[in-house]
């Protein structure tokens, strides 16, 4: 379980996120969604030990995330959490198949062990026979998929996904977030999404929306047409 | 279009300027020591200009005077001491001088003015006609501290008439400017110095215009999918690329002219410099500077084509860079160029040796070049096999596109085949024995015999204790006990014979001495400026690198990646080419000494000390710029959640 308490951030005079509570379990997937600048990658960032929090604390499991030393938190991204980014988070000079070993090469495997274990995640994401094409040579959609794989291979328990569907068009951005969530699901993995787009935000179990920094209730972001489904939509207590 | 380009740099913030100015200062550091060896050509020049009439040439027509020009010796300083009888009084005289003296006149440089002062009288005072007259000016001197001395004669003076004396000339004028053959040595070894120094430092040249282009490469690409025509994102590729290297090469002109009066104190031919010799003039300077100008627009015009052919090429990098094996086939034709170089040496004229010898030492640079990147697409095949990410991410760039990834390490290749070839030249000169200091030749024109018995009287009168050792028939040895009573005992001799030089045998060999002097100054002179130029390559390229790839390497290290990793990665990309390069471009530099010096040279004591010396400096002066742009890599990598 990770979670998060409190969480206020200041940049400066200005202040990005304000108390914000937040929570998510293995398995479960939680959409962080509001209009630019409202603190949504602030937040990720937060979470995810990048950046530590003014006040409130951040803790996976029993563990206190935020107050670990920069060494220890980049081990602990390294080893508990995966990220997805919006583009350009591949090697463009590494094979397809390489690019998701690092994880596993980074936590010491052998160069040979880490891409057997990386080729055998390739067919499950429709990218079989793809493996040693380089980023350069994939669409937007497969990069995001290898992205993805890169990100599930070490076996992380939390994903973290920032705008992973930004750069692709709506039928792409849709298969990717299915992938997505649907792997975060079999895996037990938990999966964090920061996204701008209610589509995205609809595929996920909750949704957590900020505006200026504070959560306030999804419906207030969301136009008629993007409406969630009420099964998945988020219910108030965060 | 031009407009733009310009607008995009100045308003492209701090990091487009930081990347302009590292640019830029390569540019200027390279245009500067390119300016110091054209500077050194310059200097030699304008030395013979106002001293080539020092190397006479018998007069054909009506002699306007007799001439003779020796070099004595005073206090350990070559004096140059011209004996001067004016035929025609009349005549143009030579520069530095108002007019041609009349006998009796002694005319000194200012440097000798000095030292006579210094010196007691009959130390060197009393080897001249009369007191101190005149002073030569700078016209006439080959540099500022130069001793010269300029003794008018009548033409039957004793010292001008010795029978079988065939140093004196009759002359026409003093308006010779052809260089002596010592200067022509000079001027061939300076301009292999310059061939030398030219590779690394149009390399340098290319490697920085090229990454300043392929920093804005995606950018361009946006305009070129806008639609821009491709010779509209050519000129805004290179309008600033360009601007840019331009700028700086006027910088380093003035850079080079800023220094000069510190360069002007290195010293070559026996001394120090006119400052104003060490600046070349802007005949040379304006197309130094366009030329650097249209070099670095051609190669950002190189490093652009992929993005002029296809913008999506350069976006999404699709297709790696191949380095092909033909390459082995212009070494090939290198060697061979070097073998025949090597064979026209022994035939061409003395004045053309200097240009041959470069076209050499060229054709092997282009070989060491030509290499490169095969042995970085063979580093990179080899590191992609080891385990661990580091080794596989370094391996990978280096495959990735071996030719961008050899121009970091080239220059310190080249500066390595640079010590392989001077380390065995300088063994070999360095290894001439010193000659004896101590003990005086009086060798007269004309037999004395009673020259000994006299020697030793004048000696005893003047209360100088001296050994004479046996000498031989025409030569008379004289040992001072003292060395301090040296220059006494040279002055009394010399009064002995008129018209005779005193000298012991170290200085009948000063000149050798002087020119192996300089060549080891010479050789440690290149050898610090290629190092200078392979540093300011190599830290711009892993700059540059870092700023090519900051996004995705901040991306890297959000995820995880500890920044040692990357800067392993880093390390391991310029080691494993430049420790094989390193070695085959010492194999070729010692190859190319080869003609000139047994290359078992280099296993002298001196030889080893001078390689091992220069590649530990060298090494760690690359080292220490590569390390330079961590704190740039953990900078543009570090945490900022400033987004959203």
């Amino acid at each position: 379980m990770l979670s998060g308490r409190g969480i206020t951030k200041r940049f400066g005079a200005v202040t990005v996120l304000s108390g914000v509570d937040v929570s998510v379990a293995p398995g479960e997937t939680l959409a962080v969604t509001g209009p630019s600048g409202s603190g949504k990658s602030t937040l990720l960032h937060c979470l995810a030990g990048i950046l530590r929090p003014d006040e409130g604390e951040v803790r996976l499991g029993a563990e206190r995330v935020d107050s670990l030393s920069e060494a220890r938190r980049t081990t602990l991204r390294r080893a508990r959490f995966g990220f997805v980014f919006q583009f350009g988070q591949l090697l463009p000079e590494l094979p397809a198949v390489e690019n998701v070993a690092l994880p596993l090469m980074l936590a010491g495997v052998g160069r040979r062990e880490a891409v057997a274990k990386a080729a055998a995640w390739f067919p499950t994401l429709g990218l079989d026979g793809l493996q040693d094409r380089r980023p350069g040579q994939l669409s937007g959609g497969q990069e995001q998929r290898v992205a993805i794989a890169r990100a599930l291979v070490a076996g992380p328990a939390v994903v973290f996904a920032d705008e992973p569907t930004g750069a692709l068009d709506s039928t792409t951005g849709a298969q990717v977030m299915d992938l997505l969530c649907g792997l975060a699901v079999r895996t037990g993995t938990a999966l964090v999404v920061v996204t701008h787009d209610p589509e995205v935000a609809a595929r996920c179990h909750r949704t957590l929306a900020l505006h200026d920094g504070r959560p306030v209730p999804a419906e207030s972001l969301v136009s008629g047409d993007a409406r969630q489904s009420d099964d998945r939509r988020a219910q108030g207590a965060w | 279009m031009i407009g733009l380009s310009l607008r995009l740099l100045r308003l492209g913030g701090r990091r487009a300027w930081a990347a302009a100015g590292l640019v830029g200062a390569g540019v200027a550091v390279a245009t500067a020591l390119l300016m110091t060896a054209l500077g050194a050509l310059h200097g030699l020049d304008q030395r013979e200009l106002r001293t080539g009439w020092r190397t006479p040439v018998a007069a054909q027509g009506d002699p306007v005077a007799q001439l003779r020009v020796r070099t004595d010796h005073a206090a350990g300083l070559p004096i140059v001491q011209v004996d001067l009888a004016a035929l025609d009084a009349a005549a143009a005289p030579p520069p530095g001088l108002p007019r041609l003296p009349a006998p009796g006149e002694v005319w000194v440089s200012p440097a000798l003015a000095d030292l006579l002062h210094a010196l007691p009288a009959d130390a060197l005072a009393e080897r001249y006609p009369g007191p101190v007259t005149g002073e030569v000016g700078d016209a006439g001197l080959q540099r500022p501290d130069e001793l010269v001395a300029v003794l008018g004669r009548a033409p039957d003076d004793p010292a001008f008439t010795a029978p079988g004396d065939s140093d004196v000339l009759p002359v026409a004028a003093f308006d010779r400017v052809e260089a002596s053959s010592d200067a022509l040595l000079y001027r061939s070894l300076t301009i292999v110095a310059v061939a030398l120094v030219v590779f690394p430092v149009a390399g340098l040249l290319g490697a920085s215009a090229r990454l300043t282009a392929t920093r804005r490469a995606d950018r361009l690409a946006t305009l070129r999918l806008l639609g821009a025509s491709t010779r509209q994102v050519t000129t805004v590729a290179v309008a600033e690329t360009t601007a840019v290297a331009t700028a700086a090469a006027a910088v380093g002109v003035v850079l080079e002219w800023a220094c000069a009066p510190l360069l002007a104190r290195i010293p070559l031919a026996g001394g120090g410099w006119f400052t104003a010799d060490l600046r070349p003039s802007w005949m040379v300077a304006v197309p130094v500077v366009l030329g650097v100008g249209a070099l670095a627009t051609l190669s950002a015009i190189g490093g652009l084509r992929r993005v002029v052919v296809s913008p999506l090429g350069v976006v999404r990098r699709q297709v790696p860079q191949r380095v092909r094996w033909i390459r082995l086939l212009g070494v090939a034709a290198a060697l061979v160029v070097f073998g025949i170089v090597n064979a026209a040496l022994r035939t061409v004229d003395v004045s053309a040796v200097g240009l041959v010898l470069a076209a050499g030492v060229l054709a092997l640079f282009g070989a060491c070049v030509l290499i490169g990147p095969l042995v970085v697409r063979v580093a990179g095949a080899w590191l992609v096999r080891r385990d661990g990410a580091a080794s596989v991410i370094a391996g990978r760039r280096l495959l990735d596109d071996p030719r961008a990834a050899f121009r970091p390490v080239a220059g310190l290749t080249l500066a390595v085949f640079v010590a392989g070839f001077l380390a065995p030249l300088t063994a070999a000169v360095s290894g001439l024995s010193t000659e004896d200091t101590t003990t005086l030749h009086l060798r007269p024109a004309v037999v004395a015999p009673d020259l000994r018995d006299r020697a030793e009287q004048e000696l005893g009168a003047a209360g100088i204790a001296a050994f004479l050792p046996p000498g031989t028939a025409d030569e008379v040895l004289v040992r001072p006990g003292d060395p301090a009573v040296l220059d006494r005992a040279r002055t009394l001799l010399g009064a002995l014979v008129p018209g005779t030089l005193v000298q012991t045998e170290a200085d009948r060999a000063a000149d050798q001495a002087v020119l192996v002097g300089d060549m080891r100054r010479g050789a440690f002179v290149v050898l610090i400026g290629t190092f200078l130029v392979a540093a300011t390559a190599t830290g711009t390229a892993a700059a540059a690198r870092v700023l090519d790839h900051r996004h995705t390497l901040r991306l890297l290290r959000l995820a995880g990646t500890p920044v040692q990793v990357l800067e392993s990665a880093r390390a391991r990309e310029t080691a494993a080419p430049l420790l094989v390069n390193g070695a085959i471009a010492l194999g070729l530099g010692l190859f190319c000494a080869s003609p000139f010096v047994a290359v078992s040279a280099v296993a002298a004591p001196s030889g080893l000390v001078l390689l091992g010396v220069v590649l530990l400096a060298g090494t760690a002066t690359v080292a220490a710029a590569t390390a330079a742009s961590r704190p740039l890599l953990r900078a543009v990598t570090a945490a900022d959640g400033s987004r959203g």
